[in-house]
């Protein structure tokens, strides 16, 4: 069963940083249940701050950030990482796996910290998403010995394993190379679009702006375009 | 409850100790570890970070082999020498230090002790109560091995029968401790002295030929040589104790005005209220009565108060060791910090993280505890070894129920504030560290 894909609605949304310094301001934004959307914007411009505080890793000053029916912005932590949890799956720029870890144990990591019903639920999903990524077979083997592209598959493969109607991506494609790029970019819509997820991505990469469903650019903190698409 | 406890066998009451003592570590482990499957994360940390972990682990086995070991040596030198004095139920010498007499008396240390006279001692001899007196006369040697004088009734009475031979029955005749390298039939010249500055040939040409070999005792008399006081006497150009219409037969009874002396007598009495009024009754300006196991009741109590201190200091020495492997956890933890960013990133709860940090410091506590128990084990045995081989009194130090006590207090003392670096772990700022 695939997780409920989730509209999202933000509203007022207003992040600040050390000394009060705004970093995000977002007045309205919405964004359809399982859209491909993607987020860019000059250095510093405030995407990575918007994508975490989507996630719930940044607790907002003031505002909205409604997953459907759910306004995590004003969920304490744990409430917030619960929901990750359940309803998200992230990938991030540098291809972050545990090294020591073979491929499998890093696709189901939220196995060790789920309940024990959906343990054998989530080692099973990730199993089949690394054989859809074209990593069947070698799930035994320790994530450092993989190369740069393919770690990065095993990160969209763990994104994937909890069965999120969420897929939150920060510069997916920023540290492979072109064809590895490509792949991945291709990978990432089509798995988040054929199965009707969500997908957020901050990033660069004219790949990924080809491939997705609307483009959102930030400058200094501000969308410029807010309206749904 | 205090009686169901104390109705309790002794090991019964030791596991309940020392489960009482891990009781605050497993429910510890237990609550943090509630809901989680750490193990692949936290054998995956042990593996990156092997030889820090490594060393915070030898750090923490040889604190813990430290305490450990102290109270097993402790506790096996003075079971060795109270067993080397158990034979020794009274001794008489001339008023001076019982500690120096005792050491003479039993552990056969070079002593210069006043002597006995023959009247005191045929007083001793002939007193109703006393069931045996024996002389025992230092100072003269064969190699490394005291050359002891007494009387064939202490010999038996030390050995409870030797393990080969026959007593001595003439003045030339020896019998060896069971660690003397002579057997029976073979001949040694005894040498005035002992040690470096022993006198070879002092005697002349006497020698003595061994007809007994006495069983182990674990004492220094299995490296002792035991012959007839009279022949110790005699080859000193003394009288041999005996007047002019002796028979020949050696041992008692002694003529008091051919008795040259005796640093000690040992005594034995026909009950035990019998030794304490002996005790009493030679507790006089001319003679010093004393018990050997008091004396070392004594010196045990010494060495345990030292004991009691040097476990203060084996406990700080363990908990400030212990502070810095978790100062070092905290530091290590700041590496690891973008990767337990990560688990929180993708949705681990905090209290995940704080689970395997604790996991991981817990583990190195544990691993380390358990090593230093068997390396102060092995460190208290390799002593003893040296002990035993240079006083000839057997320590053998074992594992015993205080040390696992203490390690377990110890585990569970650290167990606990291996809580503090998991807790600050957990609170470090999630896009800070994320970002590395």
């Amino acid at each position: 069963m695939i997780g409920h894909a989730q509209k999202l609605e933000v509203s007022n949304l207003r992040v600040t940083g050390d000394g009060g310094r705004r970093l995000l301001s977002v007045d309205r934004l919405e964004i359809r249940a399982g859209s491909a959307v993607v987020v860019r914007g000059p250095s510093g411009a405030g995407k990575s701050t918007f994508l975490y505080a989507l996630a719930g890793m940044i607790a907002p000053e003031t505002g909205q950030i409604c997953w459907g029916d759910t306004d995590i912005a004003p969920l304490p932590e744990a409430a917030r990482a619960a929901f990750r949890c359940r309803n998200m799956g992230f990938v991030f720029q540098e291809h972050l796996v545990f090294e020591e870890l073979s491929a499998a144990e890093n696709a189901a990591i939220a196995a060790l910290y789920s309940g024990r019903a959906l343990r054998g639920k989530i080692r099973d999903r990730a199993a089949t998403e690394l054989v859809r990524l074209g990593l069947g077979g070698v799930g035994t083997r320790r994530s450092d010995t993989f190369s740069g592209g393919e770690r990065q598959r095993i990160a969209v493969a763990r994104a994937l394993a909890g069965d999120p109607g969420i897929i939150l991506a920060d510069e997916p494609t920023a540290s492979l190379d072109r064809d590895n790029a490509d792949r991945l970019a291709e990978d990432l819509v089509t798995l988040a679009r054929t199965e009707g997820r969500t997908l957020i991505a901050v990033s660069h990469d004219p790949a990924l702006h080809d491939r997705a469903d609307r483009i959102i650019d930030i400058v200094d903190g501000r969308l410029l375009e807010g309206a749904d698409g | 409850m205090a009686e169901i406890y104390h109705a309790l066998p002794t090991w019964a009451q030791d596991v309940l100790v020392m489960l009482g003592l891990l009781t605050p570590l497993m429910v510890v482990g237990v609550i943090v570890l509630r809901g989680f499957h750490v193990r692949p994360l936290l054998v995956g940390l042990l593996r990156r970070q092997v030889w820090i972990s490594a060393v915070f682990t030898a750090l923490i086995a040889v604190s813990v082999a430290l305490g450990t070991g102290l109270i097993a040596q402790e506790r096996g030198l003075r079971q060795g020498t109270a067993r080397a004095a158990d034979k020794f139920d009274l001794i008489i010498a001339a008023p001076g230090s019982e500690i120096t007499a005792m050491l003479a008396a039993v552990y056969l240390q070079p002593s210069d002790l006043p002597l006995l006279d023959g009247a005191t001692y045929a007083e001793i001899a002939q007193h109703p109560r006393v069931s045996l007196v024996a002389p025992l006369g230092f100072g003269d040697s064969w190699r490394d091995a005291p050359v002891v004088g007494t009387t064939a009734g202490f010999v038996d009475h030390l050995s409870e029968g030797l393990a080969a031979g026959r007593l001595f029955m003439t003045e030339d005749e020896a019998i060896a401790g069971a660690r003397v390298s002579l057997d029976i039939g073979d001949s040694f010249a005894p040498a005035h002295g002992v040690g470096d500055t022993a006198e070879h040939g002092a005697h002349g040409d006497f020698a003595y030929r061994v007809v007994g070999k006495m069983p182990m005792t674990g004492s220094p008399w299995d490296r002792a040589l035991l012959v007839p006081i009279e022949s110790v006497w005699s080859v000193h150009g003394l009288a041999n104790g005996h007047g002019p219409d002796w028979d020949g037969k050696i041992g008692p009874p002694f003529s008091p005005a051919h008795f040259p002396g005796t640093p000690a007598a040992l005594v034995r009495a026909e009950s035990l209220g019998a030794t304490y009024s002996l005790q009493a009754e030679f507790s006089t300006a001319r003679t010093m009565a004393f018990f050997p196991g008091s004396v070392l009741a004594r010196l045990h109590a010494l060495m345990g108060d030292i004991r009691q201190v040097m476990s203060v200091l084996a406990v700080i020495t363990q908990v400030l060791v212990t502070a810095g492997v978790l100062a070092g956890l905290m530091m290590l933890t700041r590496l690891l910090a973008r990767r337990l960013a990560l688990l929180r990133a993708l949705g681990a709860p905090r209290r995940f993280v704080f689970a395997l940090t604790w996991s991981y410091a817990a583990t190195l506590i544990l691993t380390g505890a358990a090593i230093g128990l068997v390396l102060g084990i092995a460190a208290s045995l390799g002593i003893g070894a040296a002990i035993t081989a240079r006083t000839d009194i057997v320590v053998s130090a074992t594992l015993g129920w205080p040390e696992i006590h203490l390690v377990a207090g110890f585990v569970s003392l650290t167990g606990m504030l291996a809580l503090l670096p998991a807790y600050l772990t957990m609170t470090r700022p999630l896009i800070t560290d994320l970002r590395g």
